[in-house]
Order: C-alpha cells, then sequence, then structure tokens
C-alpha cells in the first residue's frame, strides 16, 4: 500500500515582515537569504499522518512529493529524515505561482508516473498564498473522492479511508473509499523529530528529480485569479513594550495604559 | 439569469450569522453586478433560517431542504450549491468563510471552473466586467490584490471585513423549492459531536483574552476569565491550549477555530504561530504577554509585555477590579 504526501516548500512563516521583500514586477514574495525556506506547517503534518499510519500498516510504503520552482535540498530531505521512503521533486520556474492549478497538475502527473497511490494525505493549505485548492483540484484531476480537515486519519481493511474531522465546535467522522485525497489540519499534530539513525540513513538517500517537461503536463485552463499587487500593509503595528522592574508592575502599567487610551473601559460605561 | 447568489448557512437549524455580511457585500455589488440577488438556503428543516434570511430582503429565496443535508456534509453541500448554480446562473456567489461554507466554495468553483476569491477584504467590479479583490497571504504579513476576468466568480469574504446587514422585519418573499437531486456522493459522514460553550462567544465578543501554551495548564484560564468578566469580554484559546484540553474548542481562534476582529485582543502565553494570526490579525488593538521577547506575537501587537503571565495578569486584574464603578469583587 502507498500513500503520498504532498508538499510545498514555502518562505518561514516566522520570517518578519522586515526580512520580506515583494517582486513588484514579477508579483512574488521573497524572503532574504538568511531566512531559509521550510516545508509548509501543515505538510509537515500530513507526513505525520503517514507516519502513523505505518504503526499499523507495516507495509505502507510513504512517498513524499513536492512541485515547485526550485528546492532547498537540505530543507525537503527532512521528509527522508523523519521517515518517508522516497521525496519526488518535480521542479520547473512555472511553479513559482500563486495559481494552484498548475502546482495540482504537476502532482497529479508525478503521481501516474511513480505509479499511482492508495492515499494522498495534504497539508489544508499553504502557509504562503493560502489558497487551500491543490487538494480539491487533485481530486478532481484524479477522480478521487476527497476528505478534508482531518485530525485523526486511520485505514480500514486497507479499502477504506476514516477521518475525524475537525469542526468549529467539534467534531465528525466521515469516510470513503480508497483511494483518496485526505488534507489534515494543524489540529492534528507537529511532525516528529527524526531519530538519529533515520538521519544517518536519509543522507545517504536522494530525492528523485524529474522534471515537469518529462511529465507531459498539458497546459491547463487555469481559472484562477492573477496576483495584480502586493504590499505590505500600512496597518503594520509598532510594538510599544510596557517595561517594568517586575511584571507585577509591568501589569498595572498596561492595566493605566489600556484605560487611559480608552481601549479598555469599566463598568456601565460601554 | 441571478446576478448574486448568496449561501446562507444552516448551522443546527440557525442561520449562520456570517450571513449578514455576506448581504452587506451583496447590496454593495449590486450597483456594478447585473440581475437579481438571490439566497440560496441549504440543510434539513430550514424553513425558520430561510424566514430570517428573507430579512436581508433578496429578490428571490432558493431553498434545498433535504435530510440528507441535516449534517455539515461538505460534498453533499457542495452538491446541492453547484446544483444550484447550474440552474440559476449566477455572476457572482457569495460564501461565508466558515469550515463548511469555504469548502463548498472550493468545491463549486474546481467543480465548474470558476475562479474563487477568499478571504477578500475589499471588493470592486469594474465596468468592463472584471473582478478585483484584496486579501492578506501569508498570514496576513502582505495584503494581495487580485484581479479575476468576468465571470461568474466565488467570493468568499473575510469574516468580519464587512458590517452585518440590519435585516428587516417581517419581510415575506416566497421560497422557491428545489428538490435535491445529487449525483453519486462519494463520501460519507457521521453526526458531528458538538461541545456547547458557555457564556459569550469569543466572535461576538468586543474584548477577547486569549491564553495558549504558556499558561501551562487549565488553571490560569479562571483569572482570564476573572479579567474579561471585569471588562465585559470573552475569553479565548490557542489550538495548543484546546488540544491540552484546557479550553473549550468553541473558544479557539485561529484557521480552525474563529476569526474574530474584537476592539481588543489579550493574548497570554500565546507565541502567535500563524495559524492563530490568521484568526486574530484584524483586531483592533492587540496586546501581547508573553515570556519570549522574540514571540512572533510581538510582531502583530501594539502593546507587548515581556514577563511573567501570572504576575502581569494578577496585577493587570487588581489594577481593573481597583478602578471598576463597584468594585464588588474580592480580588
Amino acid at each position: 500500500m502507498r500513500a503520498v504526501v504532498c508538499l510545498k516548500q514555502v518562505i518561514d512563516p516566522l520570517t518578519p515582515a522586515t526580512s520580506l521583500a515583494l517582486d513588484a514586477r514579477d508579483k512574488k514574495i521573497r524572503a532574504s537569504a538568511a531566512s531559509p525556506p521550510v516545508i509548509n506547517g501543515f505538510d509537515e503534518q500530513g507526513i505525520e499522518a503517514a507516519l502513523r499510519l505505518r504503526e499499523t500498516i507495516k507495509d505502507l510504503e510513504i512517498v513524499c512529493v513536492a512541485a515547485g520552482d526550485r528546492f532547498n535540498a537540505d530543507v525537503m530531505k527532512r521528509a527522508l529524515a523523519v521517515g518517508a521512503d522516497q521525496l519526488v521533486l518535480v521542479q520547473d520556474p512555472s511553479l513559482d505561482t500563486w495559481n494552484s492549478y498548475p502546482i495540482a497538475a504537476a502532482l497529479a502527473a508525478a503521481i501516474r508516473q511513480i505509479g499511482g497511490a492508495d492515499l494522498i494525505l495534504c497539508g489544508r493549505q499553504g502557509s504562503d498564498w493560502d489558497n487551500g485548492l491543490v487538494p480539491y483540484i487533485l481530486a478532481e484531476l484524479l477522480a478521487m473522492p476527497l476528505l478534508t480537515l482531518a485530525r485523526r486519519v486511520s485505514v480500514t481493511d486497507g479499502k477504506r479511508v476514516e477521518i475525524e474531522r475537525v469542526l468549529a465546535d467539534g467534531s465528525m467522522t466521515m469516510e470513503a473509499a480508497l483511494p483518496a485525497v485526505v488534507t489534515v489540519t494543524s489540529e492534528l499534530g507537529p511532525l516528529r523529530l527524526p531519530s538519529v539513525a533515520a538521519r544517518l540513513s536519509a543522507a545517504r538517500k536522494k530525492p528523485r528529480q524529474i522534471a515537469l517537461a518529462e511529465l507531459g503536463v498539458a497546459e491547463a485552463p487555469a481559472p484562477a485569479p492573477e496576483v495584480v499587487d502586493l504590499a505590505i500593509p500600512v496597518t503594520g503595528r509598532n510594538c510599544t513594550f510596557i517595561e517594568a522592574a517586575d511584571g507585577s508592575v509591568a501589569g498595572a502599567r498596561l492595566a493605566e495604559t489600556l484605560l487611559q487610551a480608552g481601549t479598555v473601559r469599566l463598568g456601565g460605561e460601554r | 439569469m441571478s446576478g448574486i447568489l448568496i449561501v446562507a448557512e444552516v448551522d443546527a437549524g440557525a442561520l449562520r450569522p456570517e450571513f449578514w455580511e455576506l448581504a452587506t457585500v451583496a447590496r454593495a455589488m449590486s450597483a456594478s453586478v447585473p440581475g437579481d440577488v438571490a439566497v440560496a438556503v441549504i440543510g434539513a428543516g430550514v424553513d425558520a433560517a430561510a424566514r430570517q434570511a428573507a430579512g436581508a430582503r433578496p429578490d428571490k429565496l432558493h431553498v434545498i431542504d433535504d435530510e440528507r443535508l441535516a449534517n455539515p456534509w461538505p460534498e453533499a453541500h457542495a452538491a446541492a450549491l453547484i446544483q444550484l448554480c447550474g440552474e440559476l446562473a449566477p455572476r457572482m456567489v457569495l460564501a461565508p468563510r466558515t469550515i463548511l461554507g469555504a469548502e463548498m466554495a472550493a468545491r463549486l468553483a474546481v467543480r465548474r471552473g470558476w475562479p474563487l476569491v477568499q478571504d477578500a477584504v475589499k471588493l470592486e467590479v469594474a465596468p468592463e466586467g472584471a473582478l478585483t479583490a484584496v486579501r492578506p497571504v501569508s498570514g496576513g504579513a502582505v495584503a494581495a490584490t487580485v484581479r479575476a476576468g468576468p465571470g461568474p466568480w466565488v467570493v468568499v469574504p473575510r469574516p468580519r471585513a464587512f458590517a452585518p446587514l440590519e435585516p428587516v422585519e417581517q419581510f415575506e418573499v416566497a421560497p422557491a423549492r428545489h428538490a435535491f437531486a445529487p449525483p453519486a456522493l462519494a463520501t460519507a459522514c457521521g453526526t458531528p459531536k458538538r461541545i456547547a460553550l458557555e457564556g459569550l462567544g469569543v466572535d461576538r465578543a468586543r474584548i477577547v483574552v486569549s491564553g495558549g501554551g504558556g499558561l501551562g495548564g487549565p488553571g490560569p484560564f479562571a483569572l482570564l476569565r476573572e479579567v474579561a468578566d471585569l471588562m465585559g469580554g470573552a475569553v479565548g484559546a490557542s489550538r495548543v491550549a484546546v488540544d491540552s484540553g484546557w479550553a473549550a474548542q468553541a473558544q479557539q481562534v485561529g484557521l480552525t477555530g474563529k476569526t474574530i476582529a474584537p476592539d481588543l485582543y489579550i493574548a497570554v502565553g500565546i507565541s502567535g504561530a500563524i495559524q492563530h494570526l490568521v484568526g486574530c490579525s484584524s483586531s483592533q488593538v492587540i496586546v501581547a504577554v508573553n515570556s519570549d521577547p522574540a514571540a512572533p506575537i510581538f510582531g502583530v501587537a501594539n502593546y507587548g509585555v515581556v514577563g511573567d503571565w501570572k504576575e502581569v495578569m494578577t496585577a493587570f486584574r487588581d489594577t481593573l477590579a481597583a478602578r471598576a464603578p463597584q468594585s464588588g469583587r474580592a480580588a
């Protein structure tokens, strides 16, 4: 049985806004060289979901597939270090795009190329463009059922997948026949740390590189909006730190500051 | 042909309040999007919700009422919406950015090949017919202006970015009832397990005091509750606090929880992971209390205190209590 986890390399969401540069011509956000990229955090949780499945499905093969412009191999190999069997990188300049359709088409073609998947796990969305559309397009392109926002994923008899889907005020179970696409949410929990042994064996594994041209993806219609402008919002806040000798003085001072500014009103004044 | 179709989400029989924000957007857009403004009410036992939605004075009210739509089953609800869009051919579909609404929008957009504009805080339709929208990306660090061709479009406005429309009372519009005729559905769902919340909800409060992983346990939420009560506010929580069982899921602020925009947001022991910031970055004033000066929450805060949350919030409470009009509370 094979699980494919779709990955995206993104700007580290903890990169301070001051280290971001806006490319006005290409309409892209760039991080300075001092801020290395990361595997999209939600996708890391997809890897974690696959690793948990392998605890019960011993012969589960885990293949991570990413599609992007260029990759930082050290960053992406983290997928191998935590236990993925294979890492497939589909690379092409056209994949540095806001548009989810070419990315999903490349992922779908790569998944077909490697012989398909019984279960495809995706993060709920990318932390860069926040579109969250790739899983929907993948499911459509591969004609698979889609289950979203899983905090728990299980496979029964190798034939069906069951998830616990989060709701704003609870959860519900959902299921579908395999093969299927499942998105995971942050409630599933963070990706485990690699063991030393796994890290060493991962260092010997090489990602498999596939050029987009090899996959023969037809230029798909791309009904996505285009980005025409990017701006750092002027509402960017400037934090005033309340400095004090200890926490109690600071807390009292914070209360006085908010009362004086009229931000906090007490009793019937609301 | 309809101009604008608003998705009225019904949750456990009640019309979700995001509807009124969508109604505001529809009214503003109807000047530049020709055609009717219609409302789609999808669910099971939705008559009361449909009557309520009529308070937005739509030109048409479309209802799909079917037992199979009783649960928030995304594929089924999306199928109902896709069916209605086939019959009505709207130029703009407005859906709420809720867990169900956002998924219905995505499924509709991908199935029909219509551009999807999510998290819009500003919308404009040009005379020549292109839709331009502004939306936050990268967790709010950057504002992107996006443009989509002549439509149809699927638009998901950002919660709290548009003021809710005031409903008119006793507005009658006869609902057009459509029989639900879905294709074979590939997924199945169980009955939701919901956890009720007592007290003021974070999504309606003007002041929210939230606790996160830095609090270390459920006990400190009692202190946050006292602080919130003094200010007439609600108590929220980060995902870490909810996952650890220290707070109820309905209190969760962030990507899976609520997107809120209160006048004042006080984040205590919350580092500010991106999925949390997405839910609170539109607050008017943000106060962060955290022992780690490098916590990303300070990057979006107006006021920050680096220190021990217990000392800070205890003194904060005592100061407010001493200033409260009739301080009936032993601090």
